[in-house]
């Protein structure tokens, strides 16, 4: 073991800050870092993460214990980089890895471009919506407009995002557009399932992920973290009513009728 | 419609509405077709027990329960974590629609029907989490006792 221990930090934090940021579990966060503290060879290693932070605590080689906290705020979902950092915290496993080449293989993960473009990644939610308002019994015509509708909500979801709006105000003005625009067309064309079309392009909004995961923290006995999730899941499904509330009340309003 | 049509528009739907979660959450590239296929199998699942007039939340569980032992299986044949597979296999589950009827029938002051179409939405999540839990559980013991062929990982 290396005479400064504190350096060993660094890594270890970096690996829990990527998994939270981009949609991991928190038990995921607390096994991997671990892990990763015995492949350093600690052999006490300590964490605790719940989804706004994560505590680290290892034993040095000269009996005095190293202790941070990081602050996280959550960013988005990234699949591929929470799988990266999983893989690296494996292959520490295997083969014996320096601090710095960690270090570099995270940041290097950390900074790496994602793949697809902005455009892609709306263009992907329309086609997911337009899947669904099949699998919810839509027609063609219904599937054509929840690809529509959907692009139009992502592509605004992405721009106040770029504005540097809170999450919850684009799910507020997303989901009330979602709402409003298939009511307005039913009521100019008279084709269309409304209900159908309205939920497919709800449903890239909705908190699954947030929900499934708060009822598996709890499950597994992670009480702070299921309830946090919990929490988030539920403004998020607060937010999608509130805006589908308004819509169909302005909708009643402009047209008197109920649909 | 004819059954095995109808059966096959929900399989393909459900799979391109995976297939954009897939590319949305940015999974990796290798796991974009397995994860979606789970999806829609799952979903094809749970709709086929709906047809045989099984209880929702039981077809919803036994969706959810497939998804879960079919993604942990992949994650584990391909070396990538399970929650990739997992999360976008349970997502065509999640109760879209039923929320939104629930939101609608607010929204046009009918509450007793809001509240009742709002639960059922609640029970079927619940169900959803409680056959992934139950899946990855079954899985864990269905690898513990059988000898593993190549050495553990996830």
């Amino acid at each position: 073991m290396p005479h400064n221990d504190t350096i060993y930090m660094a890594p270890l934090h970096l690996a829990g800050r990527l998994i939270m940021e981009n949609g991991g579990e928190t038990y995921r966060v607390e096994e991997t870092i671990t892990r990763m503290g015995h492949a350093f060879g600690f052999n006490e290693v300590e964490c605790f993460a719940v989804p706004s932070g994560i505590f680290i605590s290892y034993r040095k080689a000269d009996g005095a214990i190293e202790t941070a906290v990081k602050r996280i705020s959550r960013k988005g979902i990234d699949l591929t980089r929470v799988d990266a950092v999983n893989a690296v915290s494996r292959r520490m496993e295997q083969e014996q890895l320096s601090c710095e080449e960690v270090l570099a293989l995270l940041r290097e993960i950390e900074t790496r471009p994602p793949k697809i473009t902005r455009l892609g990644l709306t263009a992907a939610v329309a086609m997911s919506s337009a899947g669904w308002a099949a699998m919810f019994g839509g027609g063609l015509m219904d599937c054509v407009l929840a690809f529509i509708v959907a692009f139009f909500c992502q592509a605004l979801a992405f721009a106040l995002d770029k504005a540097g709006m809170r999450s919850f105000v684009s799910t507020l003005m997303g989901s009330f557009l979602a709402t409003i625009l298939p009511m307005l067309f039913h009521l100019a064309t008279g084709l269309l399932m409304v209900e159908q079309t309205v939920a497919a392009c709800l449903m890239p909004m909705l908190p699954g992920l947030a929900m499934t995961n708060a009822v598996q923290d709890t499950l597994r006995g992670d009480m702070v973290s299921g309830i946090s999730s919990a929490t988030s899941a539920l403004l998020t499904a607060s937010m999608i009513a509130g805006g589908a509330l308004m819509g169909t009340a302005l909708f009643r309003l402009l047209t008197g009728g109920v649909l | 419609m004819n059954i095995v049509l109808e059966s096959l528009i929900k399989l393909v739907s459900s799979f391109v509405g995976t297939l954009g979660f897939a590319i949305f959450m940015h999974a990796p590239k290798r796991a974009w077709l397995p994860a979606s296929t789970i999806g829609g199998a799952a979903y094809l699942l749970y709709w086929a027990l709906l047809q045989l007039n099984l209880y929702e939340p039981a077809a919803i569980f036994l969706g959810a329960l497939l998804g879960s032992v079919l993604g942990q299986y992949c994650a584990r044949r391909m070396r990538m974590i399970a929650s990739i597979f997992v999360l976008l296999a349970m997502i065509p589950l999640v109760p879209g629609l039923g929320l939104y009827r629930c939101m609608s029938f607010l929204a046009q002051e009918m509450y007793s029907a809001g509240a009742d179409a709002g639960v059922r939405a609640m029970v079927d999540v619940v169900m959803i989490a409680l056959g992934l839990a139950v899946g990855s559980f079954i899985f864990r013991m269905a690898i513990r006792t059988k000898p593993a062929k190549e050495e553990p990982g996830k």
